[in-house]
């Protein structure tokens, strides 16, 4: 069976990309078919993420537009069997689409693969309309942020009503060094505000910026803490019951260090 | 070195997400409500006119007038201790 999952925020630069990115890639290292759909129209960065920037020859309103088939349109990422890229087109705009068309595209992708992942703009207009439009649920990502979980809450509802399942929360760029302060909201004061059930937590981590800038999403790295995150958030999405929580707990304890300078526990350098 | 010895104590003061959380709940009645304080300063006056008709209150001593959010609502809640019932004439 195959599923269509949205991504979305409501407010810009909290990770909606980055995320749908190593999802993508987490997934498709369980040996799922994965396609993952940039919907940000106009503009398009899904791509750079991934790396793949340099194949795009169609994209997705060439498809829409009957220019070219789904299949012309897809880049296969070479270093994963399984993960491919629909890339949004960069000289146009939101309005080139529309709910319906986009609700038959992702029909089509679903033939063809276990998880459609849409990779939705920011704000709450047009493109939002458009990525929800196909998809079976949606995936919240926020950040530790007044402004952020102010504009995931707007969200919800408009996940709902768009009549969307109980949308689940992914809490982004947390940094357990502030929560141990008193400076961060934690997972619990988060959870208390949206009242939403948490896929889980990834920290903020320099491996982000690095990823980005090579194009190798950190799911790929397994020594990453932050590349694991994303490994469990993906299982808990296809259904696993067994994920344990990543732990994150800021330790600068002794026998903490020591383990990890001697390698035998995960980084834990988690931006702070 | 009054610099250095300010950053130490702020920096062990902490705490910010109290505040954080307090603004952030604000905040999501509002935006549910769309209520200006003084709209909410009005009603509240209103709404102890129409209580005194009824029983004896102190406005002074209402304690409570807030909205708060619970499970996919938004209740008003407030506390208006009650001196005694007020005594009509019969009609």
């Amino acid at each position: 069976m195959s599923e269509c999952i949205v991504v979305t925020s409501g407010k810009g630069g909290v990770g909606k990309t980055t995320t749908t990115a190593n999802l993508g890639v987490a997934l498709a290292r369980l040996g799922h078919r994965v396609v993952v759909v940039d919907a940000d129209i106009g503009l398009r960065n899904l791509d750079v993420i991934l790396g793949l920037e340099n194949r795009i020859v169609y994209d997705l309103v060439h498809v829409i537009e009957g220019e070219c088939k789904v299949k012309q349109a897809l880049i296969r990422d070479k270093r994963l069997e399984g993960l491919y890229l629909l890339p949004a087109a960069q000289t146009r705009d939101k309005n080139a689409v529309t709910p319906a068309q986009m609700r038959d595209l992702v029909a089509q992708l679903k033939q063809e693969f276990d998880y459609v992942l849409v990779d939705c703009p920011a704000g709450i207009e047009q493109g939002f309309k458009n990525a929800v439009a196909g998809a079976d649920r949606a995936v919240i990502v926020t950040t530790p942020e007044v402004s952020a979980i102010r504009d995931a809450d707007r969200i919800i509802g408009m996940v709902e009503a768009a009549e969307l399942p109980e949308p689940t929360l992914i809490i982004n760029r947390f940094r357990a060094r502030m929560v141990a302060r008193g400076d961060m909201m934690n997972k619990d004061d988060i959870l208390e505000i949206l009242a939403i059930p948490l896929l889980g937590v990834v920290p903020d981590h320099e491996d982000i910026i690095v990823s980005a800038n090579r194009g190798a999403p950190v799911a790929f790295d397994d020594k990453s803490l932050v590349g694991e995150a994303y490994r469990r958030v993906a299982r808990k999405i296809r259904g696993d019951a067994d994920v344990p929580e990543l732990s994150l707990d800021h330790d600068t304890g002794m026998w903490a260090t020591f383990k990890r300078w001697m390698g035998l526990a995960p980084s834990q350098e988690v931006v702070g | 070195m009054k610099d250095l010895i300010n950053r130490w104590f702020s920096r062990n003061k902490g705490a910010s997400k109290d505040e954080a959380k307090q603004r952030l709940k604000f905040l999501l009645i509002h935006d549910q409500v769309d209520l200006t304080p003084g709209q909410l300063e009005e009603m509240k006056r209103e709404i102890m006119e129409v209580i005194a008709r009824y029983v004896e209150i102190e406005p002074e001593a209402v304690s409570d007038f807030r909205l708060e959010r619970g499970e996919g609502h938004v209740a008003l809640v407030s506390s208006v201790p009650v001196r005694r019932v007020v005594e009509r004439a019969a009609s």
